[in-house]
């Protein structure tokens, strides 16, 4: 699988859906996508898709969690969707899943979040 | 099923995925689960990123070296390195910890390596190198393991 980035707008916040492996030889290209995407829209909220991430390590952890440290700063939150087994425990040792919710869909996020439409 | 494997290349991050790839391949005879092939490659890909950047601080003349045996479904993984070793390995394995947080890595690959294997361990010498030694038992044995031909 083609390793990707896909970055879409929804109302306050930005879905960020990554396909293929989610390495440290993707994460810092990765990160420019996203900070600049987020000087664009000035986001309060991130949800990172894994639907088609086939590989996550302590590079892509990082990467979303420097994006958490940002998007707390403005009091926004960040959340997961489509987690495969492998991903859910990858980010659960790592902790994120006690700051990061998993969510089921964009739809459940915003309702949860209070996104304004 | 026995087999042996050893990989040395270029310490550089490019080769992270030459290396998680090898180690998936070699234990493909094996049928593992999508799950165990996505551990072992995180596990890989934490042990090579470690000597990359913290044993040779991303010297490209440098080498590192992976080895991998199966023992029946025991797995067992070793990365060596020949750089500058870690002053104090139970300091290294504290979740969070990092000597460079400039580099947005979490701090976590020695403890994902630890949760996702059955046997851990760090051997380093402090100027010298470190290798890291990891056992994972594999669920899913080669079928035709047993069978009388």
């Amino acid at each position: 699988m083609e390793n990707k980035i896909r970055i879409s707008p929804f109302e306050d916040g930005l879905l960020i859906k990554f396909s293929g492996d989610l390495d440290s030889s993707k994460t810092l290209l990765y990160r420019n996508r996203i900070q600049k995407e987020m000087i664009k829209s000035a986001p309060r909220f991130l949800l990172f898709d894994l639907k088609d991430c086939s590989f996550i390590d302590s590079a892509g952890i990082g990467l979303i969690l420097g994006r958490f440290n940002e998007i707390e700063k403005v009091n926004g939150a960040c959340g997961f969707l489509n987690l495969s087994s492998y991903a859910r425990k990858i980010i659960k040792i790592s902790g994120l899943l006690s700051i990061m919710k998993e969510y089921q869909s964009l739809g459940s996020f915003k309702k949860e979040m209070g996104v304004i439409l | 099923m026995k087999n042996k494997m050893e990989l040395k290349f270029a310490a550089t991050l490019e080769n992270e995925s030459l290396a998680r790839s090898s180690v998936s391949i070699f234990i493909a005879p094996l049928n593992p689960t999508l799950e165990e092939i996505g551990e072992i490659k995180t596990i890989v890909s934490e042990a090579v990123s470690n000597a990359i950047i913290h044993g040779y601080n991303f010297d490209d003349e440098k080498y590192v070296t992976l080895k991998c045996e199966l023992n029946g479904n025991l797995l067992s993984i070793v990365v060596i390195d020949y750089g500058k070793g870690i002053k104090d390995v139970e300091e290294a394995k504290t979740p969070h910890y990092s000597t460079r947080p400039d580099l947005e890595r979490a701090g976590m690959g020695m403890t994902i390596m630890e949760t996702l294997s059955d046997y851990f361990e760090v051997v380093s010498v402090y100027g010298m190198g470190s290798k890291i030694i990891i056992k994972k038992e594999l669920q899913h044995v080669d079928s035709y393991e047993g069978e009388t031909i």
